[in-house]
Order: structure tokens, then C-alpha cells, then sequence
């Protein structure tokens, strides 16, 4: 573990002629998605949107010669005959069942703890709260991203026994260990996470106060001055003074946690043999988080699902204009083709991330501590990394050229350690993620 | 029904094409029927998308390109811009017009045409691979017939085993005439081209899918997609039934389509002027006449690409091609 950070930010790339205060990406909650969604479905008469029902089962219709549609049976009695089942329904999908289409991947023997967290607002010396903020810890990232000037959201990777312990101690607990896993050395959050763990095995779970001693404790063997942003427990710094210098280095303290927005759930690399379903699964095509999932620590799950809708909106467009069947494989194969390599790609990537900073060996934390250091000089290969990272709402212009070459550095990410991400604008690199996944979460909850 | 052999497969086609097959006591066909046992006998594998016709279910959206374009082009001619400009973004281009598939096959081309607004009829000499066709629209609610007084978006599909020159004796005439890959496996393709001709209203469309008579449609349709690759079934093609593109332009030169009389019947003494007036120097049409257009497949994509009219000067048709020509108003 070593101290070596990366910091992004948007007026890095002006040299593509993108305007300075173009933000790198956007945060939105998912409740604030779903809501802009619904309101652009009801205003198009095509769309008929069924609610308060639920899918009891798909089958197949029984038909001579192989001809049969997907049936998909609801829980209200009716049956939907579909000539094109689109399988959005998560990591679970029900449709994925369906088609028979198998996948592979692995579980990452990491949980992942969601929730949206209160803290002040940032004084008049600081910059407004449009930073997003990622260590990585060995056991995984913790990514704090901004919502709005007092709110922010966590999206927190670590071991399952840990996560469970976290989720179900007071919340003003994990809000101190929040707090104390931005700011601490690790050895010391390896303490902390190892005494809560014993302490909750022996059934005499920590309360707010022990841990808070705990922790003032170790900032004080730190030596960590009452005067700097790093102290959480005793600072001396009041709410609407002076900042400390280092205050920019470091997300604002968290005050408190919202209620009922804690969530945890286990993270998978998982990605299917095929989008589109065959034989016997035909007239099926899966995407997002039913094709792909990815670790949430680059923020890239919705991202690569927002552009699989759109390459499956382009390729139904086009073949309703050539007059074909939106179901059969031959029209459906374009997208497939256009989104399988991409996310292959970008999933992969995210995958060597995440292996290279479980690791606590020397030499490998060397190594990526000197790259994480060396890049952070480079800054056309951070705005390379930016824009691969979502930002600037991929614009086609930018060509396919760069795309390559910025997921080539991608792969070099491998060498970041990014302890914070500054951005001028919101931060891209973790954005999305958070959205993805409480959509997934979403999901398995409402089954 | 076949005839003697005595047809022999000369493309010196234009002094038969005028006596077309008028005033016969017996219905003349050009269909082969070894070609039709052949079709028959795959005829269940139509709609596997990965087997046989494979290659057929990924040409078909290029067709359809091909089709929606020149419909597209022609109205734009016609009419002034205002009428036309949301032409190029409805689906439904072909909404009201009667349109006859020859050699439909399983019914892709059909299919397709039918979502596109047409009211169509799709034919074939092969009883099983009507069979097939009825069958798959059967299942597709968009495309079996909508009840009385109900204004459907698709238009009508249905099928008849009938040979083109069979429905020549009837009165029925299309406003577009679609015949894909279909030409390359008839005898005497004169005769079946005038016939198709016919079947064409005045100002109407012919269409047809083809592929060149070359070394290199040699190489790819009948050595590496039969022999090579195993594809499609050794002996789909044969060689020396494939047509060049500048043989049916030159058909279209000299071909004049019977006049009608106020009776409607054929006088068989006056003919109108021949469908291609104009060429250019190297030998291609006018585009408001007819046009020639390439088809190729381009395996990393795994589709086929239809090409600029610019790529050469016969726009790359040296093997699988599209022609579509125009019939004279009067």
C-alpha cells in the first residue's frame, strides 16, 4: 500500500477542443433516471408501459416446425406472445434463463456496500462538491461520489464478512469507518476492519463511541495533526473557517447516513456466451447487466448498457425499415457484433484493475506506485483515459482511432493508483457505476 | 410442362422477347424441374437462419435497401419535395401498391415487402416451398390478413404455386415485379424475363437479383460456397446459367412491351418503345431507365454490402448484382 495518486481533470484534455468546463461525466440518482424514463415513455403512444405485475414465467410457444415465440406469462393471467424478448432484467435474467444461453465468470469474494451519505456543505475557500474520490484499499475500492453540494453517494467494495458486518452495525458506525477508510493508513483501517470483525464474532458488536476512541487513538499514534483534514474525530477545524490545506485531497466528513439507503450485494465478473438467444431460445437479445457484469470500481456498468441500447436501437431502426423481422438472428446479429468486443474489452480492463490492487506485494506496489506517479505526469494519456471513461458523451467524432488507443491506456490503468481522482468538472471514472448496480439491486429486490 | 430443350440458354434474347407467350393454346414455362426438386427438397431449411439459406437471410435487408431506395428515388422524380421528404423517413413505403414476388421461395423477399406496406403476392413452381412460406406468415401477426374494415399498417401477403408465365393468362398486373435470385435458375431466361416484364403495369417497377457470368463468381459462388466451404448444397449453381448484367441491359434495349388496346387486350401488332433508350458510353443506363448495382459479401462482417454506383464503371457487379428497370408509361 503506498500513498501514490492520480488526480483527473477536465482542463487536461482542452487540447481536443472540448470546452474547459464541460463536465468529465454526470451523477444522477437512479430514482431521478427512472423518473426523466417515464416521463418520455408516456409521451409516445407506441409504448405501453404494464405496472404492478410481475413475470411468473416465459415459455415457449408450442408450435409445429420450430416456429414458436417466446410466451411470456404474467402475473395478472395475461399472456404476452413476443415476436422480440428483450432481456434487461439484470444479472439474474430471467430471459437469459430462458434462451438458454449459458456464461462465463467468476465471483469476486468481494460484497459491494451502497448507500448516500450527508455531510456539510464545502466553505467558500474549497471547491463545490464535484469531486469524486476512489482508494483502493487491498480488499477493494471506496468511492465516494457527489450527488449534491450535501449529499454524496458510497459505493464501497470489500470482503463479504465485512460488508455484512458494516451494513448491519448503526449506521453511525460505518459512517466513522467511511470516514476513517479515506483518511487512515491501511494498516490502521486493517485494525480497524479486524476489531470490528472479532468484536461482532464475539457478539458484542462496537458502538459509535469504542470506535470512535479507536480511531482517535490511531490518528494519534499518526501523528495526524488536529489541524488537518486527515483527523476525524478530533479536529479543530470549525465548519465555516479556514479550510486545511490538504482539504482538497479528501472528501468532505461524513455527518451522518440517509436512512434506509444502506445496501450491500456480491459483486461478479460475469459475461455471456452470446446476446442473442437460438434454437430453441430465439427471438431473444440480451443487454446490460443481463449480458455483462463488471466490478463497479471504474464506474463502467451503466455505461456499457446505456451504449448497448443504443447500438440495439439503431439495428431494430434499420431493419424495421428494410422491412424485417426484429426478432430473427440475422437482424439482430449487427448489434451483437457492434457491442460484444467493445464491452469484452472494457470489461477485461476492469477486471486486471481490480486484480493488480488486491495486491498487496511489494514489488507489484511498487510498481504500480511508480507508474500511478509517472502517469500522472502524462496528461494526454489522462485525457485519453477520461474520454474512454465516458466522458464528453462519447462523441462519434472522436473516431474509433482513439478509442483504441485510449483503451490501450486503459490497460495502463493497471498502474494507477488512484487514492483521488480530482476532476474540474464531476468525475467520470467512477461515475456511473453506482447506478448500475443499485439498478441491479433494484431488481433482485423487486423479485 | 417443360419443353423441349430446343431452348437453349442463348442471351441473343431480343428477337424472341417480342413474340412473348400471347395467343398460345398452351402455357409455356420456364421452369426447370430438376432446379425445382432441387429447391423442394431443401425447402424445409428456408427459415434456418444458419443453414442453407444463410447467405440468402443476410443478402435479404440489402434487397430490401436496394427496393426502398429506387421506390424512394422514383417518387422524388415524380413529385415535388414537399410530398417527399418525410417519404425517406416512413417505413411504409410501398402502402397501396400491388407487388408480386416470383420464386418467393420460403417467403423472405415476401415477408419483407409485405411489413413495408405491400399488398403482395408471392409465387413459386415448387408446391413444398409454398407450403413453407404460408406456414411461417401464419405465425407472424403482422403479416396474416387483417379483418375486413380494419386499416392494418402491413399490407396483404398471400401465396399461389404458379409458374410466372401461368399468371401472365390472368388479368392481374403489379405495380412492382420482384424476382431475386431467381433468373440464374430458369430455362431460357428471355422468355421469363418478358414474362416478368409483363406482369408489370405501365410506370411500374421491375426488380431482379442476379449474379454475372465471371471467374470470380465462379471462384465465390460455385467453388468456395459449394465445394469449399460446403454452404449451400453442390449444385445449386450452374455456370452457364448465370447472366450478365449487360445482357439484360441489352434485353431491355431492344424489349418493347405489347400496347393495350381500349379493351384491354393485347393488340399484338403495336408495341411501345423499349423500356432502355439511353446508355452511356460504357454501356450502362440512365438512372430514371434502369440501373445495375453490386452486391458483395464481406465475410469479417458477415454482411453483404450493396455498392456505390460509382465503385466501377458497372459498379462492381462481376458477381452477385441488383438490376431494377423501369416500364414505360405510353
Amino acid at each position: 500500500m503506498s500513498d501514490a495518486r492520480i488526480t483527473f481533470d477536465t482542463s487536461e484534455s482542452g487540447a481536443w477542443g472540448t470546452s474547459e468546463s464541460t463536465p468529465m461525466a454526470n451523477m444522477t440518482e437512479n430514482l431521478n433516471l427512472q423518473r426523466a424514463l417515464l416521463r418520455y415513455m408516456s409521451h409516445s403512444p407506441t409504448v405501453r408501459l404494464l405496472d404492478r405485475v410481475k413475470v411468473v414465467s416465459i415459455d415457449r410457444e408450442d408450435k409445429e416446425g420450430g416456429l414458436g415465440w417466446p410466451l411470456v406469462h404474467l402475473s395478472n393471467g395475461t399472456t404476452l406472445r413476443t415476436r422480440l424478448l428483450v432481456g434487461a432484467d439484470g444479472f439474474n435474467s430471467p430471459v437469459r434463463s430462458y434462451a438458454g444461453i449459458s456464461s462465463y465468470g467468476w465471483a469476486y469474494d468481494t460484497q459491494a456496500i451502497v448507500a448516500t451519505l450527508n455531510h456539510p456543505e464545502r466553505s467558500q475557500f474549497e471547491l463545490p462538491n464535484n469531486t469524486a474520490y476512489q482508494r483502493f484499499l487491498p480488499t477493494g475500492p471506496i468511492a465516494f461520489l457527489p450527488l449534491s453540494p450535501t449529499t454524496s453517494s458510497l459505493v464501497w467494495s470489500t470482503k463479504p464478512r465485512l460488508a455484512s458486518t458494516l451494513t448491519k452495525a448503526d449506521p453511525a458506525v460505518l459512517a466513522s469507518m467511511i470516514n476513517a477508510a479515506f483518511r487512515l493508513p491501511e494498516v490502521s483501517v486493517r485494525y480497524l476492519h479486524e476489531s470490528i470483525l472479532d468484536a461482532h464474532d464475539a457478539d458484542k458488536p462496537l458502538s459509535h463511541s469504542q470506535i470512535m476512541e479507536e480511531i482517535a487513538w490511531r490518528e494519534r499514534s499518526h501523528d495526524i495533526s488536529r489541524h488537518s483534514a486527515y483527523n476525524s474525530t478530533s479536529s479543530v477545524v470549525s465548519e465555516r473557517g479556514v479550510p486545511p490545506d490538504d482539504s482538497g485531497s479528501l472528501p468532505p466528513l461524513v455527518t451522518s447516513i440517509q436512512p434506509s439507503t444502506i445496501a450491500s450485494f456480491p459483486l461478479r465478473y460475469n459475461h455471456t456466451d452470446s446476446y442473442i438467444g437460438e434454437g430453441a431460445g430465439s427471438r431473444t437479445v440480451l443487454i446490460g447487466d443481463a449480458a455483462h457484469t463488471v466490478h463497479p470500481l471504474a464506474g463502467q456498468g451503466l455505461n456499457l448498457g446505456l451504449a448497448d441500447v443504443e447500438a440495439l436501437a439503431r439495428c431494430i431502426s434499420s431493419t424495421v425499415m428494410q422491412g424485417g423481422d426484429i426478432g430473427s438472428y440475422t437482424a439482430l446479429l449487427p448489434y451483437a457484433r457492434e457491442r460484444y468486443f467493445e464491452n469484452h474489452k472494457v470489461m477485461s480492463a476492469v477486471d486486471k484493475l481490480h486484480k493488480l490492487y488486491s495486491s498487496t506485494a511489494e514489488p507489484v506496489v511498487w510498481a504500480r506506485s511508480v507508474g500511478v506517479e509517472v502517469l500522472n505526469e502524462l496528461d494526454s494519456v489522462k485525457a485519453a483515459l477520461m474520454m474512454n471513461a465516458g466522458a464528453y458523451g462519447r462523441k462519434r467524432n472522436l473516431g474509433s482511432g482513439w478509442d483504441v488507443i485510449a483503451s490501450g491506456f486503459s490497460l495502463a490503468t493497471g498502474v494507477v493508483n488512484a487514492t483521488k481522482i480530482i476532476g474540474g468538472g464531476m468525475t467520470g471514472l467512477l461515475g456511473v457505476g453506482l447506478q448500475s448496480l443499485s439498478k441491479t439491486l433494484n431488481q433482485t429486490n423487486s423479485k | 410442362m417443360r419443353l423441349p430443350v430446343s431452348l437453349q440458354r442463348s442471351i441473343q434474347l431480343s428477337s424472341r422477347a417480342k413474340g412473348a407467350s400471347h395467343g398460345r393454346r398452351y402455357i409455356q414455362t420456364t421452369v426447370n424441374s430438376d432446379e425445382i426438386n432441387h429447391f423442394s427438397r431443401l425447402s424445409a431449411q428456408w427459415w434456418d437462419e444458419h443453414g442453407e439459406f444463410a447467405f440468402l437471410h443476410r443478402m435479404n435487408p440489402v434487397r430490401m435497401q436496394f427496393v426502398r431506395d429506387k421506390i424512394i428515388e422514383t417518387a422524388r422524380d415524380e413529385h415535388d419535395e414537399s410530398v417527399t421528404d418525410e417519404i425517406g423517413i416512413k417505413k411504409d413505403v410501398l402502402t397501396g401498391m400491388d407487388v408480386l414476388d416470383v420464386g418467393c421461395g420460403g417467403g423472405l423477399l415476401s415477408e419483407s415487402l409485405a411489413r413495408l406496406g405491400a399488398n403482395i403476392l408471392g409465387i413459386d413452381a415448387s408446391e413444398s416451398n409454398i407450403g413453407i412460406a404460408s406456414l411461417h406468415s401464419a405465425a407472424d401477426p403482422q403479416l396474416s390478413p387483417s379483418p375486413p374494415g380494419s386499416r392494418s399498417p402491413s399490407g396483404s401477403l398471400s401465396y399461389r404455386n404458379i409458374a410466372a408465365e401461368g399468371l401472365l393468362q390472368e388479368p392481374r398486373r403489379f405495380d412492382v415485379v420482384c424476382s431475386m435470385e431467381v433468373l440464374e435458375h430458369v430455362d431460357n431466361p428471355a422468355t421469363f424475363l418478358s414474362t416478368c416484364a409483363e406482369l408489370v403495369k405501365p410506370g411500374g417497377h421491375l426488380f431482379l437479383s442476379t449474379i454475372a457470368r465471371t471467374p470470380l463468381s465462379y471462384f465465390l459462388t460455385i467453388f468456395t460456397a459449394e465445394y469449399l466451404l460446403r454452404k449451400v448444397s453442390i449444385g445449386t449453381h450452374t455456370y452457364s446459367k448465370f447472366v450478365n448484367p449487360s445482357e439484360i441491359v441489352s434485353f431491355f434495349q431492344s424489349y418493347r412491351s405489347p400496347l393495350l388496346t381500349s379493351h384491354d387486350a393485347p393488340d399484338s401488332s403495336s408495341f411501345g418503345r423499349p423500356w432502355i433508350t439511353r446508355t452511356y458510353d460504357h454501356g450502362l443506363p440512365t438512372r430514371t431507365e434502369a440501373e445495375v448495382r453490386g452486391m458483395i459479401y464481406v465475410p469479417w462482417k458477415g454482411e453483404w454490402v450493396l455498392m456505390p454506383r460509382s465503385s466501377t464503371a458497372w459498379g462492381a457487379t462481376e458477381c452477385n448484382y441488383m438490376f431494377w428497370v423501369r416500364k414505360p408509361r405510353e
